[in-house]
């Protein structure tokens, strides 16, 4: 049965970002996990199917183009929508993000009131995408790096 | 849901929810009747005229197992268990503390009872709204037993009139259900030297800047109109304020940006290799943090509020007035900070950030360095002064407080990151060898453990070599 609340997962290797995003959606009761690095985010995809992933670019050993693109190749998660965070505002940031296929983009330094705006737009029937697995047969994300 | 399951409706002005629930009692129905009034609306279940469930859409629900830890009622790892099993669920919450014996199941009824009639009875006092019967399967398996309307129609009734009627003593303090009271910065002496009765220093001590009026009384078990008296007192005894979620949003929003502002300007020197520019991209953070913090607080400082809109010379005076002073103070263990001025309410270091026009070589890296150091300590000082002042032992205070020493904490890591480099080269010197001929790359370790490319401190020499 999926969570009453959606699940935001936020990934980005600085601990501040982390932290901001976690207090201003939590606000919004928005329950958020975290992780630090491309692996773990997988794993956290895997075990918690949340219901929208908040994608760092510059991650450490796996950056966010390449965890996308996992994300987006396994049938079970490919319907998250996932909003690219990134310093980066050129077209060719954008258009990366895009052909790995992230949902929106949002260009750091980021403002609250924005990423609440964005984060609720893609909440939106997030239960509808969210069709729960089968009980002890969890999917799980491979990576062949 | 199905237009063909709703056999009445209609309007609250016609009909007033007391004489709709007679009804639905009197006939025996079993259904849903949903009340609703602005976002608010309140789902009844009646199977056989008797209420089975009760369920407030368009009200925050307060974390009751939370709370019941606040009054030591329950564990607060048990509660989290039950927590993460309930997922929001107060009824199953209270069943599965029964069936683990942390909880009577007499306790049980009456606090499901008690959150039924408070329900109610604050929606006795809507004016304007909607109503709507279906009749639909109600569920047999409820963890509440049926309830009798007319005792709970009694006591709801009771505790409308109790709200009319300190809404009619003209008091000054609009409370609501939803209002959050939080204890005064300024309350530090032991609450029980103030001869307040047990019931007061209980509402006295879930006032906690997060708990609204609602789930104070139902923790409490007191109707909601006695806390809001007790409330009212308090407020009056100058011990407690109530919390402006409005502007305490906005006032978190503001300063998130800030702080997101500053790890963002953080993260893009750290890509400086050279030791210099290190400490000057540093010293670029720390100012324009403690610039976005100067001027997040002529926004939301405590005595500016509340006096519309101010002419900026108010606010500029205010904040130098307030920490001048220190940054003075710092400067006689800095004197570096002589350098920094205040200039329409913002520190103007553009004396530090153009040294390298009169100054070269380590001269500038240890004035650089002195520099960090005084702008950190002064750093620290503005947020804390400005967090008391702004929300003070609030929730919202704890989590930006948290939030802050997460950032503070990258800040450390870049100046040790320089102080690794630093006593590599000092030991290097004392050992007669030119510190710019032996690379202290391998000391640079990132927090990964693992050695840094971009931001490790390379002599020139190294840089060379690399090239």
């Amino acid at each position: 049965m999926p969570a009453a609340q959606p699940t935001v997962l936020v990934v980005d290797d600085s601990p501040t970002v982390r932290k901001i995003v976690q207090m201003t959606l939590q606000r919004e009761h928005i329950r958020v996990i975290t992780a630090s690095d491309g692996l773990s985010a997988l794993t956290s995809v895997a075990d918690e199917m949340p219901a929208l992933i908040l994608l760092d670019i510059q991650l450490p050993r796996m950056d966010g183009y390449h965890i996308c693109q996992i994300i987006r190749k396994n049938l079970q998660f490919r319907q998250i929508p996932i909003i690219m965070l990134s310093g980066k505002d050129g077209l060719f940031d954008k258009m990366r993000g895009k052909l790995a296929g992230s949902t929106e983009y949002l260009t750091k330094p980021f403002d609250s009131v924005e990423l609440v705006q964005t984060v609720k737009k893609h909440l939106i029937n997030w239960q509808d995408r969210m069709p729960a697995p089968p009980e002890g047969m969890r999917p799980r994300l491979r990576y062949r790096g | 849901m199905d237009q063909q399951d709703r056999i009445m409706d209609g309007d609250l002005q016609t009909l007033g929810l007391q004489s709709i629930l007679k009804m639905l009692a009197l006939s025996e129905k079993t259904g849903k009747l949903f009340v609703s009034s602005g976002p608010e609306t309140l789902s009844i279940s009646l199977r056989k005229g008797q209420i089975v469930g009760l369920h407030e859409e368009g009200v925050a629900q307060s974390d009751l197992l939370g709370m019941l830890c606040l009054v030591n009622k329950l564990d607060p790892p048990r509660a989290q268990m039950i927590r993460e099993m309930a997922q929001g669920n107060m009824q199953m919450a209270l069943a599965m503390l029964v069936e683990r014996g942390w909880m009577s199941a007499n306790e049980m009824q009456r606090c499901l009872e008690f959150a039924v009639t408070q329900s109610i009875s604050h929606a006795l006092r809507w004016v304007n709204g909607r109503f709507a019967f279906h009749r639909q399967i109600v569920p047999l398996e409820t963890t509440m037993q049926p309830l009798n309307v007319d005792s709970v129609l009694l006591e709801a009734l009771r505790q409308a009139d109790e709200w009319e009627e300190i809404m009619g003593e003209g008091m000054t303090h609009h409370l609501t259900r939803t209002t959050v009271a939080r204890w005064l910065p300024e309350v530090s002496k032991d609450v029980r030297s103030l001869g307040l009765s047990q019931e007061y220093i209980e509402v006295l001590c879930l006032a906690n800047g997060e708990l609204p009026l609602q789930a104070v009384s139902l923790v409490l078990m007191t109707p909601e109109a006695r806390v809001a008296r007790i409330m009212i007192r308090l407020l009056e005894l100058r011990l407690i304020e109530v919390v402006d979620t409005a502007m305490e949003t906005e006032l978190q929003q503001d300063l998130s940006n800030v702080i997101i502002k500053c790890q963002y300007t953080l993260a893009y020197q750290r890509h400086s290799s050279h030791p210099e520019q290190h400490l000057l991209g540093l010293i670029t953070t720390l100012s324009e943090c403690i610039n976005g913090l100067l001027s997040h607080h002529g926004k939301f400082a405590r005595s500016l509020r509340g006096r519309g809109q101010l002419p900026s010379v108010e606010i500029v005076r205010y904040l130098e007035r307030r920490f001048a002073p220190s940054l003075h103070t710092l400067a006689k263990q800095h004197s570096i900070l002589d350098t920094v001025t205040f200039a329409y309410g913002q520190l103007d270091c553009n004396d530090i950030l153009t040294l390298n026009k009169v100054v070269k070589g380590e001269q500038l890296e240890e004035f650089y360095w002195e520099a960090v150091q005084g702008l950190a300590a002064f750093l620290r000082f503005v947020f804390t002064t400005l967090l008391t002042d702004e929300v003070g032992n609030s929730h919202t205070g704890r989590q930006l407080s948290v939030a802050w020493k997460v950032f503070l904490s990258e800040i450390d890591h870049e100046v040790q990151q320089y102080q690794v480099y630093r006593a590599h080269r000092n030991t290097q010197m004392a050992r007669g060898r030119d510190p710019m001929q032996s690379s202290p790359v391998g000391l640079m370790q990132n927090l990964n453990g693992t050695p840094e490319r971009d931001g490790g401190f390379q002599s020139p020499g190294t840089q060379r070599r690399s090239i």
